[in-house]
């Protein structure tokens, strides 16, 4: 009987060991970590046959297996391993090489992948704005230009209507799309091989994704599941917290900054819902931006505490994971910082610290789908998809 | 022949439940001279020095101590001890006959009493018909015969050279180091255990070849062994011809010798040129002449066992994989070896084969810089201990992929070959397409090929009864190690069990400590395992012998040898004094000073026997295996267990030391039923002395015929299996044979 022909990859293994997976070799299928693995289901369950996959250079299959995103990495399997094989880190990394090659623009995904392409990914933005700072400046014939009331506006540089916006709007535009087509794309590799027959009433995919957004996302449930785990005698904080804090957070900025973005555009057609910029304090919007800058500064407190506070011989921590938290606390503190500046008039620091403000959030959105933020989307897509089809 | 015997009663270990006074005074009364001091001690451990002085003063010969068992409790005194196991198997494991818990407020039950007052009288005439036994020392050469010199015989003949023996080493080949020769690099021999290691045979053959106490014999054989431990005579053939040498005792390290191809030939190996078997490969690695890249380790050998089964089935003709051809009709008288290599050396190669092939996999990933896939495909990856550690290492390199499989075809297609493989980890059935195959060696112990000591014994140049193990000589693996069914012939290595070489050299550091063991042993005339240190040994009162041969045929361990006429010949030094010999004999001549049929045979006639089988019940006699039946009721009543007291225990050497002439003994004196307790045997057996539960079976058959000539119903004589560890089945097991016994009524020789 002519049967499936085996290609094992072995560039592929030693990629995913210098992801983060060094230690997957070590694995001996007794499949601990799948009884561990709180959120394994029974049938087929994960992570056990990830590893031998992985150890045998089986790319295809484990790039197009969802299994990988229903793990929320708590990492117990890790903890339990007797072989020290951290299966966890063998997920994340394979997570990490979707992030790095789901995508065009494969140039981004190679210096998202390590350190060493950092100055790249910084030096795109920080030459845009610097650009714009400059025609600005020469325009206003000053580098640190007052409102004529005297005020520190940053508009007086980084024009909403001509700079900020168009810039952003296109960034997260584009980002948008490419996210879409990932998901997309990985919701193909998902589909097994041959004819998907589907049994029983379909409902449209909208439906299982708003109910993962309720099930899962609002209540982060699954994060409580992963506590509920078996004792690994681990003494971290559940990330449930820190996690949710950050999710609000993002929602909460997403929705002020479109009000924003809808009073100062609207503005222009009805002028009763013109918002100007800078708000002031009291202003309602205001204080909702600044209840999410807190509670975003919260969240990544407490998660990068949990993550300084791991067992380095259990959980290794990957660029993308540092790189996520770092970008996250760069935005949050070149924003804080520069408001407070703008607050205490102190003009020159203000604007350095915005102009860092707006690398950082568009080093952010515009790299997002080749960053480990992407598992926002792709994570969900695969929810999604587990829950219309089941798993193959 | 003790003829003053002074009975001691040790009141904190029997207890309160028992009248011991009135035991004490039936006693003196019944036995009067013969026992001139009888008395009660609150705690026989303080009293010893008491009884040390009534032995001189009343010029005692004998003493009985009444009380725990005589596993419990062991009183060196001058002269000849016995004990009478009131404790465990008497008061602690009684319950009233209709099986109710005894009440002790209105006294000792009567039962209780008459149980007691029969084990004491036992006890008495037991020592009565005891002696000193007298121990037949041998010179004890100080010398051990090693043979074969692979890494197991070189590390013996080191140690041994160590412990300041002599040492003759044997070897069949031109050259020291056996299979070790193409192993240069071997799994590790010692901590941490991790990595591969050298095995710098060179150093090791020039520790022996060096040293001054060892004398090498290079292209030698065996062709001899004759006498006993501690004097051996070996003769071997050597080039410059028979060299004759005396030694104490024999390490056997003859090693293992490769299955032959053709069992796995349905594996493709001798078919397809890319097939090869590992012991090849690693031969192909040595020269540096594997270019394969990709390269499956297929262990899994159900192919080749299926093929073998399937041939066994369709067996027309001549067996294509079977042993040698039958001719020892033809060959008459003289020895023809069998050859018991089969397929299933394969599977007890197979943790050999797993830390091997490991290695082998890890060493060609390494040697290409891991340009090189490796893919393991097992049924059972098993590596013992803490291999382990091993084992972890060799995984962790990239090109090294394993997976549990059911390797369906192995095929050569177009330059390259196809592995199938099913129900695998990976989820999935799948094809591997590889450059090369490597099979598993089956590791056949030399024993099973040749005859490799070449015994001058009466019983042949072989060791008995190898057909049972594949050919292994180990006779009982899990008690005595490196033991063969030939006392002083200790094995050691992959001839007795395929091992990795770290085991090779712990092994024969065994062997050498067992050889040395026994020459010891011989020297002082005492029996060396298991009954380590006994001093008895068979006598034979040879004015009655007819030599009909049983003896000398039925010893496990071929102790006896005998001349032209067929009259047997002790070596004592051989002898384990087991007793099977005197089980054998119709004529009763053999006897040990401290155990012998009269002896056994009064103990049964001094059991009180009532007449009215209704009122006073049953008498059941129980010969219990010493080894592992006795502890086991001693632990059954140390744990509480209870059985009905109308059974009565004797503990015996050995069910095979038991005569046919104790159950007539039993039946006459009015015994009802007679319980043979031993341990299983069998394929599995667990008896100490190999065969002799065994053949006891076999002699009940005899004991049946008797029976039913005598029309006493043969059912009243069974022989009950008991393990060491089933003592919470003890009380089953006697209970129910009791209630068998009850129910077929009284033995119709009661009371005539």
């Amino acid at each position: 009987m002519v049967q499936y022909t085996l290609k094992p990859d072995m560039n592929f293994v030693q990629d995913l060991q210098e992801a983060g997976g060094n230690n997957l070799k070590r694995c001996f299928q007794c499949a601990t970590c799948s009884v561990a693995c709180p959120l394994a289901p029974t049938n087929a369950p994960y992570p056990r046959k990830e590893m031998v996959w992985a150890s045998w250079g089986l790319k295809d299959r484990l790039m197009r297996d969802a299994d990988l995103w229903l793990c929320h990495n708590c990492g117990n399997c890790s903890d339990l391993c007797p072989r020290g094989a951290r299966p966890a880190d063998m997920m994340a990394a394979a997570r990490d090489m979707i992030y790095k090659d789901l995508t065009t623009f494969s140039v981004v995904g190679k210096w998202m992948s390590k350190a060493s392409g950092l100055p790249w990914l910084f030096l795109v933005p920080a030459v845009i704005w610097f650009v714009i700072w400059a025609i600005r400046a020469v325009c206003k014939g000053s580098w640190f230009p007052r409102a004529a009331d005297g005020r520190i506006v940053f508009g007086e540089i980084f024009y909403g209507d001509y700079t900020i916006d168009p810039i952003f709007i296109i960034t997260f535009f584009g980002a948008c799309f490419i996210l879409y087509r990932g998901a997309r794309k990985l919701w193909e590799m998902f589909k097994p091989e041959g004819e998907l027959l589907v049994v029983g009433k379909q409902k449209f995919w909208i439906c299982y994704l708003v109910s993962v957004l309720m099930d899962e996302v609002v209540t982060h449930r699954k994060f409580d599941d992963c506590e509920d785990g078996p004792v690994t005698g681990k003494v971290v904080p559940n990330r449930k917290f820190g996690h949710a804090a950050l999710v609000y957070s993002f929602t909460i900025l997403a929705f002020v900054t479109a009000v924003v973005a809808l009073g100062h555009w609207g503005g222009k057609i009805i002028p009763t819902i013109e918002i100007q910029t800078p708000m002031p304090l009291t202003f309602p919007i205001k204080i909702l931006a600044n209840i999410g800058a807190l509670l975003l500064l919260c969240g990544l407190g407490a998660l990068t505490w949990r993550r300084l506070s791991l067992s380095r011989s259990n959980h290794a921590s990957g660029f993308y994971d540092w790189y996520l938290l770092g970008i996250l606390w760069l935005v949050a503190a070149t924003g804080i910082l520069s408001q407070y500046f703008r607050l205490a008039d102190a003009l020159q620091p203000a604007f350095v610290l915005y102009y860092f403000h707006l690398v950082f959030v568009w080093m952010l959105f515009a790299y997002l789908p080749w960053s480990k933020l992407g598992h926002f989307v792709y994570r969900t897509a695969a929810l999604v998809y587990v829950r219309m089809y089941g798993r193959s | 022949m003790a003829g003053k015997i002074g009975v001691y009663f040790d009141v904190q270990n029997i207890g309160g439940s028992l009248d011991i006074e009135a035991l004490a005074a039936q006693t003196s009364e019944k036995w009067g001279d013969l026992v001139p001091m009888v008395k009660t001690c609150p705690v026989l451990a303080c009293a010893l020095d008491e009884i040390k002085v009534d032995i001189t003063s009343q010029k005692l010969d004998g003493v009985l101590l009444c009380g725990a068992s005589s596993r419990a409790d062991v009183c060196r005194l001058p002269v000849q001890v016995e004990y009478v196991n009131l404790r465990e198997q008497c008061v602690l494991s009684y319950k009233n006959p209709d099986g109710s818990p005894p009440d002790y407020a209105a006294g000792a039950p009567e039962a209780l009493a008459i149980m007691a007052r029969d084990y004491v009288n036992m006890g008495v005439v037991k020592l009565q018909k005891s002696e000193m036994p007298n121990p037949a020392a041998v010179i004890g050469v100080e010398r051990i015969l090693v043979i074969g010199g692979g890494i197991s015989g070189l590390t013996a003949a080191v140690e041994a050279a160590a412990m300041g023996y002599e040492v003759v080493l044997v070897e069949k080949s031109g050259q020291l180091g056996g299979a070790a020769v193409n192993i240069p690099v071997a799994s590790p021999f010692g901590s941490n255990w991790t990595d591969k290691q050298a095995i710098n045979l060179n150093m090791k053959i020039s520790a022996v070849t060096g040293h001054p106490q060892i004398t090498v014999y290079l292209n030698a054989q065996m062709e001899k062994l004759g006498g006993q431990p501690g004097e051996f005579k070996a003769s071997v053939a050597t080039m410059q011809g028979s060299v004759s040498v005396d030694v104490g005792a024999v390490v056997l390290t003859t090693g293992w010798k490769a299955l032959d191809d053709k069992y796995l030939a349905p594996m493709g190996l001798g078919k397809i040129p890319l097939v090869v078997s590992a012991a090849q490969f690693g031969k192909m690695m040595l020269a540096g002449s594997v270019s394969a890249r990709r390269i499956a380790f297929v262990l899994d050998t159900t192919l080749a066992e299926d093929a073998v089964r399937e041939a066994a089935q369709h067996a027309v003709g001549p067996d294509k994989f079977g042993g040698a051809d039958a001719t020892a009709e033809e060959a008459g008288d003289k020895f023809v070896k069998e050859d018991l290599e089969n397929i299933r050396h394969l599977a007890y190669s197979n943790a050999v084969n797993s830390v091997g092939i490991l290695r082998l996999a890890n060493s060609v990933c390494e040697q290409t810089n891991d340009a090189t896939q490796a893919y393991i495909l097992y049924k059972n990856m098993t590596v013992p201990g803490i291999l382990e550690r091993f084992y972890k290492t060799m995984q962790d390199r990239p090109g090294v992929m394993m997976t549990k499989a059911d390797v369906t075809a192995i095929r050569e297609s177009g330059g390259h070959v196809v592995v199938e493989c099913r129900n695998t980890l990976l989820g999935m059935d799948f094809d591997l397409d590889v450059d090369m195959v490597v099979l598993p060696t089956g590791m056949v112990p030399t024993t099973a090929k040749d005859a490799v000591v070449q015994f001058d014994y009466r019983q042949g140049p072989d060791f008995p009864d190898l057909q049972l193990v594949d050919g292994f000589v180990d006779s009982n693996y899990i008690c005595f190690p490196y033991e063969t069914r030939r006392t002083g012939v200790y094995a050691a290595g992959c001839v007795r069990q395929p091992m990795t070489m770290d085991s090779c050299e712990e092994d024969a550091r065994g062997a050498v400590l067992k050889a040395a063991q026994c020459v010891e042993a011989a020297s002082h005339g005492v029996a060396v395992h298991p009954r380590s240190g006994d001093m008895s040994r068979p006598v034979f009162n040879f004015v009655r012998c007819t030599q009909c041969k049983r003896c000398t045929e039925e010893c496990p361990f071929g102790a006896l040898d005998d001349d032209e006429k067929g009259t047997p010949k002790l070596n004592p030094a051989r002898c384990r004094r087991c007793g099977i010999c005197f089980g054998a004999c119709p004529e009763r001549v053999i006897s040990f000073a401290n155990y012998n049929i009269d002896q056994i045979g009064s103990m049964i006639r001094e059991v009180f026997v009532p007449r009215d089988f209704k009122k006073e019940g049953p008498r059941v006699l129980i010969l219990a295996c010493e080894n592992d039946a006795y502890p086991a009721l001693d632990m059954a009543g140390m744990r509480g267990n209870t059985w009905n007291p109308y059974a009565r225990i004797i503990p015996v050497r050995c069910l095979g030391s038991v005569n046919a002439i104790w159950v007539s003994d039993a039946m006459s004196k009015g015994f009802d039923g007679i319980m043979l307790l031993g341990c299983k045997y069998g394929a599995d057996y667990q008896c100490h002395f190999v065969k002799g539960s065994e053949i006891c079976a076999r002699r009940k058959e005899n004991i049946v015929e008797t029976l039913n000539r005598l029309g006493v119903q043969p059912e009243r004589v069974e022989q009950l299996e008991v393990a060491i560890d089933e003592y919470d089945n003890i009380p089953d097991l006697i209970d129910g044979f009791v209630n068998r016994i009850i129910e077929m009524g009284p033995n119709p020789f009661k009371g005539m």
